[in-house]
């Protein structure tokens, strides 16, 4: 009998030990993620966030399509024409926006997605030991958050008027300088900062990154694409000496140089002329059938969607020699076939310049035009660099006027055609350069998710 | 938990005699009805574990303590027989069980008669659903389960199935049931790539089931803790049963065919609506046509019934073989079949291989071993999803005036205006194959008379194989041709240890359970893209130019449960019953991982009392009520963390926030009450069973809208609720039981869906769907402009403004209403079962009324000529003059007149369908002796012989799976169900 006992009660004692050794068995982890208590330790890790930031700016929401597109179709009158079945860039080109667009969603969310990335490199720079990693990650880190505020500030606020420096108090976009990791922070109401105050802080973003980053910094940004973005900056406040000045520091100082041909900066990778350009690869693109450049802006065999089809008299004003004109803008044989399409965007994995060295040659002559100087050199010497390299004959007298087209025939479908016209004051269509139309909306389920916010007009 | 443990090894020091002396007692056991011998009835000494079967001559032989008085033979469908234990021979007859109410139940981890159940549990048993042609086996709950809403979806074989109990219950989580297969919870989650999963339940064969049965109220399912808030569905397999071996052989064949299908314009009424569309509008019709399709087939007189071209004539068969034996030590259960279907879909084909070893073996009098062992493979030739161009259902969008084949080449016409995907039953392909291991151990030791413990281990591998090449000429293979592999190996292994004790003393019956189960679930996944093929020749990767796509994941989850469970009954007339559960998991947040799931029921059998005990119409009242919680767990495996994934940056890899999560996210939680009555009348000859149930659910998971602008976008919360309320009854009477036998059952239930919370927010089903959950209003009810018909003075559509009034379509707002709710009014089903002499038929309905259906492909197909596309015949009716009185109004190509998603396209989804009849003849004895046969049966059977509707679309039970959960009673394209006829034979030697 007093065996029997002695079984049971080793049984028992077996069935506590399974019980107990089970309880580990709860802890499982994903294995395609990694939990973000344990995501940023290394030095390693930092790195990774760092090029995940570039990530989500390579994506679709942000330069992989819409920082380019928005930009276009937002001044498309005589330019180019929205033919495409989506709705949200369709509105864009009528100027007919809605809250509930999917692409003022998309850009607005992704670019704070980005900006939240960084802002958590920032705050684990201590897990980097070595002083010039550190600096660089920093650098990058401040650079990305810089040019997404400067980015949506353009978008989402009425353009910073250059005849009222220091008191543009008009609504612009919130400020976000907080590393979030917790549910706490990330419900925080935040409001909408002025658009100076917004310019202020890129300001300081970019001049902090430019201290930081590394004249050379492989296909990632360095001190000269920061240099090359705070010109932009400047530029779009009218505040000409100081973009001519970081225009010029470029020309002048760094390893940059413009390519034999203009072609030949779309359709290779890291050429010498681009500041910065978003990576691309066959497998990893902003997309090939719904979203990307070449998606929207092509039509090849097989290729592009067709949607972007080029006005002819835009093309007219490119010179008949001009290879700009008669070669980078192409009669289309995929979809939507023989109508003009711009030859900027033909291959899904190629790299997509985001800021180049033309761009800082039309931004010096711009500065110095405006300003009676010539430093690094004369304004009519720098357009015409740029038009001869082109196959466009050379300008024997120059105006603004003359500067401003010249940059519209070089810079165009790279998404500065909206921004060189509202910072300008012209006008395009029938709208004004500030028409709240052109203003896109807070985002509706921005405005929801944050009773602080304040619409734009008109929506 | 230990202490529980600890309870019972208390207990039974105190409570535990020892044996005295033993005798032997033997005997026979036959059938009253008939007097032959009944093989394989358990017989065993009241109040102990101690049994035996009799064997194939209906004898037995049991060493019985002198101290035990009775013996109890328990044999399934008849009723339990308690007889003195008198002298050394005890024959006992056995009676046939009408009511069932002795009928063993299985419940969670254990078995009730049915007598004393005091939740809610619907059984459904072999002889049931012999016979049946059944795609799954879950089909065989439609109609015969109350409370139970299954929707097939669609006719696509081998397709995952939407099975509902009592309502809909979750809005982010799953809405399924629990799936509990011999006592393991097994993977019914789908799997693989396709956005119309597999249904993983359809490698289960059939043949091999015993038992199904349905726990629908908290007390029966609350066992089940945190994954019972849907109900769970336990299936038990059959056994070796003791005696001598026995055969059974069974074969079916036969044919199907749509239950119905949609008529489409011929060529010349196309030509005459399209000619009129565009004229309308100031269009030549042949050169719009031409400029849109390409061709100048307006001009040609072809006319192609397109639609029917996605149909095929249906074939099934199906082989199965059994052996059955046994003797006292050993019994087992082999079986195998093959089945082999052709669907009614072009280019659907499903076929399936099973065989199971079912084995228990008496290692001593108090120990017994078993295995149950079963093996499947599932090949399946897919249909692509409803929103697919190569879904063949689409090909009724061609225009008829396009020929089937190129007149010139004789090879399929690829000049149509939309994809012509015939070709892609020739030179495209798309295979998924499964294979199942679904096995387990178990071990059960009375410990003593009244202390039991079994130990269950179980296994479920799930190996998938998905393989699709798209040759050149496919649309989605141009130009080099496209192939995807995917392979996709889920387990699960699960153990049950449970302890239990079985206790009468006097009036007092106690039952008390304890125990815990632990269970890890993993997946893997990888997969492989390669396009850019020398010819379509070559199908497989291997000789892919680029390798376009790679990928391979995994995920898992782990549950570790205790449970304990005590029933008590006092002088056989008061049950008592109350469980608890308590479950951790992976899923949960950390700071919320283990739930307690309690649950009580009271019984009351009145029909036991001095009052009612004499009575000669009431044979049997019980009044019934419980009350519990349940919860459900499927909420994603790591819903609760906060995560960084990695995201590609062309040739570097970096990594980003993925997720925001909290640690405290939990379950969703199902407070449900449940209130019943059983009753039988006239000796039986009705019984009766009714319930109400009102099922309160609690922090759903939402997704919680945060500013964007600190990162993040959502986090998914605890937040909402909703309610399901709802009426079950069935009714089984026994009409005529003399010779010509007839009896009924019949059930009908309803629910009221209502979300009683969702923080304020809207979850909307799409741009082009219906479906919307907010907060006051069922589950996924239809939203949206509300058609108002033709303004007969100028053909323009109309609409219904917020104030009532109708305007026509250039000067609607776009106002949005409530136009109709997918939910049923009631559900039910009736059966009609007869049997005289050797012939037996069967007939089962299924109906279901008082849901509304969307046709989203109306915008399509039923728009009067909006676009190319060919219409259905009711647009014929098209306004044309002024004063023309009709709901369709005028064609006008490209306007867009009628077009907006509206309730233009909702309609009643009410159907009455007579799903399976099943007509019998058993072969005379002396035919049968003569061929060494024990039976022979051979049979008709239909499966959805009629349907009744008032829906034009093809089938009223659909669910376009691809639209999402919100969109509940969607159609799009969506093949019907089949008509199937069988003829079958069944042998037994």
């Amino acid at each position: 009998m007093k065996k029997r006992y002695i079984t049971k009660v080793l049984m028992i004692a077996f069935l506590a030990t399974l019980t107990t050794s089970c309880d580990k068995n709860l802890e499982f982890e994903p294995s395609q993620s990694i939990d973000a208590s344990t995501a940023l330790e290394s030095e390693t890790d930092i790195q990774s966030a760092v090029i995940g930031s570039y990530s989500i700016l390579g994506g679709g929401a942000l330069y992989g399509t819409n920082l380019n597109i928005i930009p276009e179709l937002l001044g498309s009158d005589n330019y180019v024409r929205w033919v495409g079945t989506f709705q949200s860039y369709r509105q864009i080109a009528n100027r007919a926006l809605l809250p509930n667009n999917a692409d003022v969603t998309r850009t607005w969310v992704d670019a704070y997605s980005a900006i939240n990335n960084v802002n958590n490199v920032l705050a684990n720079l201590d897990k980097v030991s070595e002083p010039a990693m550190q600096s660089t990650f920093e650098g990058e880190a401040l650079w990305v958050r810089g040019i997404m505020h400067f980015e949506l500030v353009r978008l989402y606020a009425l353009p910073y008027d250059s005849a009222t420096p220091g008191a543009n108090t008009q609504l612009g976009i919130p400020i976000s300088l907080v590393a979030v990791n917790a549910e706490e922070p990330a419900a925080v109401k935040a409001k909408r900062n002025t658009v100076e105050e917004v310019y202020s802080q890129v300001l300081s973003d970019l001049t902090s990154a430019i201290s930081k980053l590394p004249a050379d910094n492989g296909a990632r940004a360095d001190q000269f694409t920061a240099l090359a973005f705070r010109s932009r900056v400047y530029l779009a406040m009218g505040k000409y000496a100081e973009a001519l000045a970081d225009a010029n520091t470029i020309i002048a100082n760094s390893r940059f140089q413009l390519s034999a041909t203009l072609e030949s900066v779309f359709s290779n990778k890291r050429t010498s002329e681009t500041l910065f350009e978003v990576e691309q690869n066959d497998q990893n693109n902003a997309g090939t059938s719904n979203d990307g450049l070449t998606t929207f802006y092509a039509s090849l065999e097989g290729i592009g969607r067709a949607d972007l089809r080029v006005n002819s008299p835009f093309q007219a004003l490119y010179s008949s020699t001009d290879a700009r004109g008669r070669d980078l803008i192409y009669t289309g044989v995929g979809a939507r076939p023989g109508n003009l399409y711009t030859g900027k965007w033909k291959t899904f994995g190629q790299n997509i310049p985001v800021i180049r060295l033309a761009e800082m040659y039309l931004t010096r002559a711009e500065c110095n035009f405006r300003l009676g100087t010539a430093v690094g050199g004369t304004s009519i010497s720098d357009v015409n660099l740029i038009r001869v390299r082109s196959g466009a004959a050379p300008l024997a007298t120059i105006n603004l006027n003359d500067i401003l087209s010249e940059r519209q025939l070089e810079l165009a479908f790279e998404g500065s055609r909206i921004h060189d016209l509202r910072r300008t004051k012209r006008s395009t269509g029938t709208f004004a350069y500030n028409s709240p139309a052109m203003v896109f909306p807070i985002p509706e389920r921005e405005m929801r998710a944050n009773s602080e916010l304040v619409q734009n007009p008109g929506y | 938990m230990k202490k529980i443990l600890l309870l019972f090894l208390v207990l039974e020091l105190f409570l535990n005699t020892s044996f005295a002396q033993n005798r032997t007692i033997s005997g026979k056991v036959i059938a009253a009805t008939d007097g032959l011998p009944l093989p394989g009835v358990t017989v065993t000494v009241k109040g102990s574990s101690i049994g035996t079967q009799t064997d194939a001559a209906g004898l037995f032989q049991l060493n019985v303590p002198s101290s035990s008085s009775t013996l109890v033979f328990k044999y399934i469908g008849f009723k339990i027989l308690e007889l003195p234990v008198s002298s050394g021979t005890i024959n006992a007859t056995m009676e046939e069980d009408q009511r069932q109410l002795s009928e063993v139940v299985v419940v969670g981890y254990g078995t009730q008669t049915r007598q004393d159940v005091t939740g809610s549990i619907s059984s459904i048993k072999a002889k049931d659903i012999a016979n049946l042609p059944l795609p799954t086996f879950e089909t065989a709950l439609q109609g015969r389960a109350a409370g139970v809403f299954i929707n097939s979806g669609s006719g696509k074989l081998g397709q995952a199935i939407n099975i509902r109990i009592r309502g809909i219950s979750s809005v982010s989580a799953s809405n399924q049931p629990l799936f509990v297969i011999d006592g393991q919870p097994v993977i019914s989650q789908s799997l693989g790539s396709a956005t119309e999963p597999d249904n993983p339940l359809s490698s289960i064969a059939p043949e091999d089931i015993q038992s199904i049965d349905v726990l629908k109220d908290a007390s029966a399912a609350a066992i089940y803790g945190s994954r019972a808030a849907n109900g769970v569905i336990l299936v038990t397999t059959k056994s070796g049963t003791q005696g001598k071996s026995s055969v059974s052989v069974g074969y079916y064949t036969g044919f199907s065919k749509p239950t119905r299908k949609q008529e489409f314009l011929n060529a010349a009424q196309y030509k005459e609506l399209f000619g009129e569309a565009a004229t309308n509008m100031g269009y030549d019709p042949a050169e719009e046509f031409e400029a849109e399709s390409g061709t100048t087939d307006w001009n040609e007189n072809y006319d192609t019934n397109w639609a029917d071209q996605a149909f095929q004539d249906g074939a099934i068969s199906q082989y199965n073989v059994s052996l059955n034996g046994g003797d006292s030590k050993t019994r087992f259960l082999l079986s195998g079949g093959y089945s082999d279907q052709k669907g009614i879909i072009a280019g659907n084909k499903l076929n399936r291989a099973n065989g199971r070893i079912n084995l228990d073996h008496s290692i001593a009098s108090n120990l017994k071993v078993g295995l149950n062992l079963s093996l499947n493979k599932t090949m399946n030739y897919r249909v692509p999803s409803d929103n697919a161009f190569t879904n063949p259902l689409q090909l009724n969008a061609i225009p008829s005036i396009h020929p089937l084949t190129d007149p010139t080449s004789g090879l399929l016409n690829r000049g149509t205006l939309y994809y012509n995907n015939l070709i892609d039953l020739v030179e495209a392909s798309n295979q998924s194959k499964q294979f199942r291991s679904l096995s387990n151990a178990f071990l059960d030791w009375n410990i003593a008379p009244s202390l039991k413990f079994r130990s269950e281990f179980g296994f479920d591998i799930v190996q998938l194989e998905e393989e699709q090449f798209n040759g050149r000429e496919t649309l989605d293979g141009a130009p080099t041709g496209v192939a995807f592999n995917n392979q996709v190996r889920a387990s699960s292994y699960n153990t049950n240890n449970v302890l239990s004790y079985v206790k009468r003393i006097n009036r007092h019956s106690i039952e008390l359970l304890g125990g815990f189960s632990y269970q890890e679930s993993r997946s893997f996944e990888t997969s492989s893209t390669g396009q850019a093929f020398p010819s379509d020749k070559f199908t497989k990767i291997a000789s892919a130019a680029i390798i376009s796509g790679g990928n391979s994941s995994e995920t898992g989850f782990s549950f570790l449960s205790y449970f304990a469970r005590a029933n008590y009954k006092f002088n056989d007339r008061y049950l008592l019953g109350a469980s608890v559960r308590m479950d951790g998991s992976s899923r949960f947040g950390s700071d919320n991982q283990y739930g307690t799931f309690p649950a009580v029921s009271a019984g009351w059998i009145v029909s036991q009392e001095n009052f009612l005990s004499d009575s000669k119409v009431v044979s049997f009242l019980k009044l019934r009520a419980s009350y519990g919680t349940t919860g459900n767990a499927e909420i994603g495996n790591f819903a609760s963390r906060t995560l960084y994934g990695a995201s590609p940056y062309a040739d570097q890899s970096g990594i980003v926030f993925s997720q925001l999560g909290r640690p405290d996210l939990r379950w969703e939680k199902t407070d449900q009450l449940d209130l019943g009555v059983d009753f039988a009348l006239l000796n039986n000859r009705i019984s009766v069973e009714l319930d109400y149930f009102d099922k309160q659910t609690s922090d759903l998971l939402l997704n919680l809208p945060l500013p964007a602008t600190n990162g993040f976008t959502v986090i998914t919360k605890n937040l909402g609720s909703l309610e399901n309320k709802g009426f079950e009854a069935s009714l089984s009477t026994q009409n005529l039981v003399g010779e010509f036998k007839w009896s009924t059952n019949f059930n009908i239930s309803t629910y009221k869906n209502k979300v009683t919370n969702l923080n304020g927010s809207t979850i909307d089903g799409g741009s082009r769907q219906l479906g919307r959950i907010s907060e006051g209003e069922p589950y996924g009810y239809f939203y949206a402009p509300k058609y108002a018909g033709v303004n007969s003075a100028n053909g323009n559509a109309q609409y219904y403004e917020e104030d009532g009034s109708i305007v026509d379509q250039d000067d609607f707002s776009g106002y949005s209403q409530k136009v109709g709710d997918p939910n049923p009014e009631f559900i039910g089903g009736l059966g009609n079962r007869f049997s005289y002499k050797s012939f037996d038929l069967d007939v089962q309905t299924q109906f279901v009324s008082g849901n509304d259906l969307y046709n989203i492909a109306g915008f399509f197909q039923s728009v009067n000529g909006d676009y190319f596309d060919n219409q259905t015949v009711d647009q014929l009716t098209r306004w044309r003059n002024p004063g023309d009185v009709t709901r369709v109004p005028q064609a006008r190509l490209y306007e867009g007149n009628g077009a907006l998603k509206s309730s233009r396209w909702v309609q009643d989804g009410s159907y009455l369908r007579v799903k399976h009849v099943v007509l019998g003849y058993n072969l005379p004895k002396s035919f049968v002796s003569r061929a060494k046969m024990q039976n022979a049966r051979i049979y008709l059977a239909a499966q959805n012989l009629f349907t009744f509707t008032n829906y034009t679309g093809y089938d009223p039970e659909v669910n376009a799976t691809y639209t999402g959960n919100v969109n509940l009673g969607h159609d799009f394209y969506t093949p019907p169900q089949a008509r199937t006829i069988t003829f079958g034979i069944n042998m037994g030697f």
